[in-house]
């Protein structure tokens, strides 16, 4: 397989799993949470991947996952590039001391590990799908913020910079109008890192059962409960492990086409 | 002649010592970090016992008193800091024993694992790496790219449930194989949570195998006549054990939460099943122990690795 079939595919299954996700009130029958047939019935029929252990329709379910799978990382990653965008941009245009001051406070927390410092903030706001979302954007942010500031100050450097400086240009105009710019394809490639990031963040909390509501049909989630019924019916682990595997190859795909392309 | 550069005798000793300082404020700053963020993501520590009716008013004005959570915050901070080199951390919220001693009866079941994943990560990420750079463009090469590729992009939920069925599904077929039931306990869950983690390893020693093969010292060394393929291996990988060692240490991080995941696929115990737990019922103090202890154990990897690849290549100072 070339690199280009690979890339077309990755970028098909994210479209295809993100268009599931928006229409899956017109792609099921069933609704994920409604017990709507026998439990742990074989797939065919009325049920097209069969049902789980408590008889709810497990294609509705994971179609209905995604929303909440790719949502709740999508808005992790959101909230991760903004905080530690912003985060990096202020320091590099600040400078001095609000510069050192950043990157020593977005070191020390990098001495935690970015999920170790999710599981801390569930642990202080107790288990839930918001809390999940707020942790792993917060996890996702040191890093972000130290990697994006090293962006920032390298443009910080550039002739152009020092130019609109000379013209009388103040800081945050500098940064607004020439950094800001000119570091957008790097950000867009660092955000698909961090939504990558993000994604497992999200599922490998939910599989841990942090959602704080069993019944949710979200993909780490339904991948832990299946667990229980392994042996009698192994699609219901199988398949929410097949779309997380899948998704966050593509994804990684994803990032390195769009690192390609800004270095050619 | 070319003049020897002077290189004083200590520098390798200097930067170590310097790296261990900078550890230990790192250190300081993991546990400030931890202790603040807790307290300020949970409004009320004791909330989960109020809500469970667990605990009365007045016991939770009690337990309150009891734990110095009704002294200001900084009070709070020193008494956790000051109490932390004396091997305290807190009592637990349900049950009232040291965390100490809770987190010390799991570390033993998660050290095993973590160790023993640990080791066949770094020797399945130095076999696939050597294999991808020594036979380019050979089907073995592209074997150990796909399995190093794959490894990164498999989640251990995935790996780990997909072995579990196939040890149960033979397990059904030779019920009670001591074997099987013996490889369940730390070697399935051991190869799951080493062959996630040999993934980048693997990639590190392939790209700069790849760059030191072709290197003039390699060519030098190929000129002097050495031909046995295990000295000529040594003589282009050494410089990449340096990188490679440092990685290993950054990948302590991904070993916590790999840890924590295989150990709730395979039910087995551990300070991974004791964080979940906590977690889940609002116990903080164990949780912040567990967390306390995961980030100065990662923070040491670091300056241990730091150190080592500083002892294997003399070029490391310590400030590149």
């Amino acid at each position: 397989m070339s690199d280009r079939t690979a890339d077309w595919l990755a970028g098909m299954w994210l479209v295809l799993v993100v268009l599931v996700s928006l229409f899956a009130s017109a792609l099921t029958a069933h609704d994920p949470y409604d017990p709507a047939g026998p439990t742990l019935a074989p797939p065919g029929g009325p049920f097209p991947l069969g049902t789980d252990a408590l008889g709810r329709d497990l294609w509705s379910r994971l179609a209905y996952g995604g929303r909440f799978s790719l949502g709740a990382s999508l808005l992790a990653s959101g909230l991760t590039v903004l905080l530690g965008g912003s985060l990096g941009l202020l320091a590099a245009a600040l400078g001095g001391w609000v510069e050192r001051g950043v990157l020593w406070l977005a070191n020390s927390m990098l001495a935690i590990p970015g999920l170790l410092l999710a599981m801390l903030l569930v642990a202080g706001m107790g288990p839930g799908m918001p809390t999940v979302i707020l942790a792993v954007a917060i996890g996702g942010t040191p890093g972000y913020a130290r990697l994006s500031r090293g962006l920032f100050a390298a443009l910080r450097e550039m002739g152009y910079v020092a130019a609109a400086a000379a013209l009388g240009a103040g800081r945050f105009w500098l940064a607004w109008r020439h950094v800001l710019p000119n570091a957008r394809d790097h950000l867009i490639s660092l955000a698909t890192t961090s939504f990558a990031w993000a994604f497992l963040g999200t599922t490998t909390l939910t599989f841990l059962g942090l959602t704080g509501e069993p019944a949710l049909p979200e993909w780490g989630a339904l991948l832990n409960a299946g667990r229980l019924h392994l042996v009698q019916a192994p699609r219901l682990v199988i398949l929410p492990g097949v779309l997380i595997t899948l998704t966050i190859l593509s994804v990684h795909r994803l990032g390195d086409w769009l690192s390609r392309r800004i270095a050619t | 002649m070319v003049p020897i550069p002077h290189r004083r005798p200590t520098g390798a000793l200097l930067a170590l010592g310097r790296r261990i300082l900078d550890g230990v404020l790192t250190s300081w700053a993991a546990v400030t970090i931890t202790f603040f963020a807790l307290r300020l993501a949970a409004g009320d520590p004791l909330a989960a016992l109020l809500s469970q009716g667990l605990a009365s008013r007045e016991q939770a004005e009690a337990l309150r008193h009891q734990l110095g959570l009704d002294l200001p915050l900084h009070v709070q901070y020193l008494r956790f800091l000051t109490a932390l080199p004396q091997g305290s951390l807190g009592t637990s919220l349900y049950t009232g024993q040291p965390v100490v001693r809770i987190v010390a009866g799991q570390l033993p079941a998660t050290a095993e694992l973590a160790t023993f994943g640990a080791g066949l990560a770094i020797a399945m990420g130095l076999f696939l790496g050597v294999s991808a750079a020594w036979w380019p463009r050979t089907a073995i090469g592209r074997a150990a790219r796909g399995l190093a590729g794959l490894s990164t992009a498999l989640p251990v939920a995935l790996t780990g449930t997909l072995v579990v069925l196939t040890a149960s599904q033979i397990l059904r077929a030779a019920p009670g194989n001591p074997a099987l039931i013996e490889a369940k306990r730390l070697a399935l869950p051991g190869i799951v949570l080493g062959y996630a983690l040999a993934g980048p390893i693997g990639r590190v020693v392939h790209t700069g195998l790849g760059q030191s093969l072709r290197a003039p010292y390699f060519l030098a060394a190929r000129a002097r006549g050495i031909r046995q393929a295990p000295r000529l291996l040594w003589h282009a990988l050494r410089p990449v054990l340096a990188p490679a060692v440092s990685l290993s240490a950054l990948e302590g991080a991904y070993l916590f939460a790999g840890t924590v995941v295989t150990e709730t696929i395979f039910s087995r115990p551990g300070l991974g099943r004791l964080l979940v737990g906590a977690i889940l019922q609002g116990d903080y103090p164990v949780a912040q122990g567990v967390i306390v202890l995961a980030a100065l154990f990662y923070t040491a990897s670091q300056v241990m690795a730091d150190g080592l690849a500083i002892l294997i290549d003399p070029r490391i100072k310590g400030d590149g």
